[in-house]
């Protein structure tokens, strides 16, 4: 075997390793991250599960609705959201952001690169915040191509029984890319409980329990702490962003907004400390 | 150079690492040994800024790991060998590396060339086998060009051939001006590849100092002759002051002499020998028994046994 050895060194300490600026220790940071997502194939099977859930169940529960148009029943008529089915499919897309934010840190965890990646970025909270910028990005293109593809596509359906809006009309517009934003939060959210647990396992039984069970859960607490504690849960924040009708279990749109980068923000300050003090 | 002064580090109730104090130099190779559960994982942990100590401190190249920018570029270490996603290709895997710390991608091919990974560089790191992935650890940990190394036993689930590449490797970098920590609960191991030994059990420095030293004290050698004149040449290398105890009927054990004075006085004597040889005391042996020792004292107030240079 051929022996080559890098040229000689013991140079001091460069002015890289000194007197880089933290902005561009992020930038790289970023980069890496980027190489990471673009390099193991369960980034490119759950982003195309999202897309063609979010815009397969939004086609085909806008078609059914078309189908049985004529047997709706009153409340469903005058509460009608033109968009409603269009963003069924966000609830099964959410699981899939949601696996994969979680697998962003616990992935590096189980196979033990997360020394690398501190060995190699040791300002761990500008790391975290490279994570959460480069997925949010990559999440942000995604669910707004196919919350746009979905909308286009159910309105379509709709058209036929002149019930379409088109993306001009007062609120859609925003909704549309409300369904985005609400992807991409539960992305960050996501990345935030993959850093706290740090199992895969762990990370997507809770965020699935948030998701799923815990609405379920808090329907059965009596009147009204059901429906007031369900408007601040997670999953009803994210769905008031992309309504385009004033449902009355629904935070406003801005109100859900908030509500969601909230709890964003919460997990990712819990995130941010324990991955600072916690050894790796 | 790497500089620990009193690094303790405390999980619980454990004691993983001791008040350890201890000067790794530039231009050679440091030995990193210790039995297993020792601390040495630990203490390289922290070096590298991925545990931090419980008191004391630890510095490369006079700063802190974690205010380094780039730490790549300083410090190479490979601490887990299987640290790679087994789904990503291993060119992938140095290259989200060298993107962190702005390495040209360049030098992940040169990289791969130095650990002779080229041609398996589009496998998944998942199927790489134990040693090929040892190799893509250290190809990660020279790819910033770092004037300071950290491996965590390198020689894992290498072949023959490997152990001596890696041997062949460190002295080299070494010899570059490098410095270079290695560990190893592989006493002759390191005995071949090291100049310096740093000895640890039970997270307290119990030897620092020269392999040759560590020889040395470890109780030298004697010269063992198989003779059919066992009596006769007894006497004879009595008298030339050598100190002989009779092992066997026809087995002498000399110390005093070298072999070549045994085989001398044996032919001028006359004297058949059957066997001639320079026994050298077992550095295994007493690196066991620096550190069985070691935790016999265990809970008493005496110092560890402590030699810095």
């Amino acid at each position: 075997m051929t022996q080559v050895v890098a040229p000689p060194v013991a140079a001091p300490t460069t002015a890289l390793v000194t007197e880089a600026r933290l902005s561009s220790v992020f930038l790289a940071a970023v980069r890496s991250e980027r190489t990471k997502l673009t390099t193991v194939r369960s980034t490119m099977w759950a982003l195309i599960i999202t897309v063609v859930s979010t815009v397969g169940f939004g086609a085909l529960l806008t078609a059914i609705v078309v189908n049985q148009w004529d047997h709706r029943s009153l409340a469903e008529v005058t509460g009608f959201d033109p968009l409603l089915y269009s963003f069924a499919g966000l609830n099964v897309a959410q699981l899939c952001i949601g696996v994969l934010g979680v697998l962003v840190m616990t992935s590096e965890y189980a196979t033990g690169a997360i020394r690398l990646t501190f060995g190699a970025t040791p300002q761990r909270r500008l790391l975290l915040g490279a994570k959460v910028s480069t997925f949010s990005v990559v999440i942000a293109v995604v669910s707004l191509a196919s919350c746009v593809t979905v909308f286009f596509i159910g309105q379509a359906i709709l058209a036929t029984k002149q019930a379409g809006v088109s993306i001009t009309d007062p609120g859609v517009l925003r909704a549309v890319i409300g369904g985005a934003v609400h992807m991409v939060l539960i992305g960050v959210i996501a990345i935030a409980v993959g850093a706290i647990v740090r199992h895969t396992a762990g990370a997507v039984a809770i965020l699935f329990g948030v998701l799923l069970i815990i609405p379920g859960l808090v329907q059965l607490l009596p009147q009204p702490w059901n429906n007031d504690i369900t408007l601040y849960l997670p999953s009803s924040a994210g769905s008031a962003m992309s309504a385009v009708v004033r449902f009355p279990n629904l935070l406003s749109p801005l109100g859900g907004l908030l509500v969601l980068a909230g709890y964003a923000v919460a997990t990712l300050a819990v995130a941010s400390i324990v991955l600072v003090r916690r050894d790796a | 150079m790497i500089k620990a002064e009193n690094l303790t580090k405390r999980y619980g109730a454990t004691q993983a690492v001791d008040d350890l104090s201890f000067t790794v130099e530039a231009g050679q190779v440091t030995g990193f040994l210790g039995p297993n559960g020792s601390g040495k994982s630990t203490t390289m942990r922290m070096i590298v800024g991925l545990d931090g100590p419980t008191s004391g401190t630890v510095t490369v190249g006079g700063r802190g790991y974690g205010s380094l920018r780039f730490p790549l570029h300083e410090v190479g270490a490979l601490l887990d060998a299987s640290a790679a996603h087994p789904g990503r290709r291993a060119r992938n895997h140095l290259n989200w590396l060298a993107d962190s710390n702005k390495i040209p991608r360049s030098r992940v091919d040169e990289v791969l060339g130095i650990v002779g990974l080229t041609e398996a560089a589009h496998r998944r790191a998942g199927e790489l086998s134990l040693g090929m992935g040892q190799r893509l650890g250290i190809a990660a940990a020279l790819l910033g060009d770092p004037a300071v190394l950290i491996l965590d036993e390198p020689i894992n689930g290498l072949d023959p051939e490997g152990i001596l590449w890696v041997r062949h490797l460190l002295r080299s970098l070494a010899g570059e001006g490098r410095t270079v920590l290695v560990s190893s609960h592989l006493m002759t191991e390191m005995a071949l590849t090291a100049d310096h030994l740093i000895i640890i059990g039970r997270g307290r420095l119990l030897s620092s100092g020269s392999v040759a030293e560590f020889i040395e004290r470890s109780g030298g050698h004697h010269v063992k002759v198989v003779t059919p004149d066992a009596g006769a040449l007894g006497a004879l290398l009595r008298d030339k002051g050598a100190i002989v105890v009779v092992d066997a009927p026809q087995v002498l054990s000399v110390e005093g002499l070298e072999s070549r004075d045994v085989g001398m006085l044996a032919a001028g004597a006359g004297l058949t020998l059957y066997e001639l040889s320079t026994q050298r005391a077992s550095l295994e042996d007493a690196f066991m028994e620096l550190t069985h020792e070691h935790a016999e004292y265990r809970g008493t107030t005496e110092p560890a046994e402590a030699n810095p240079t």
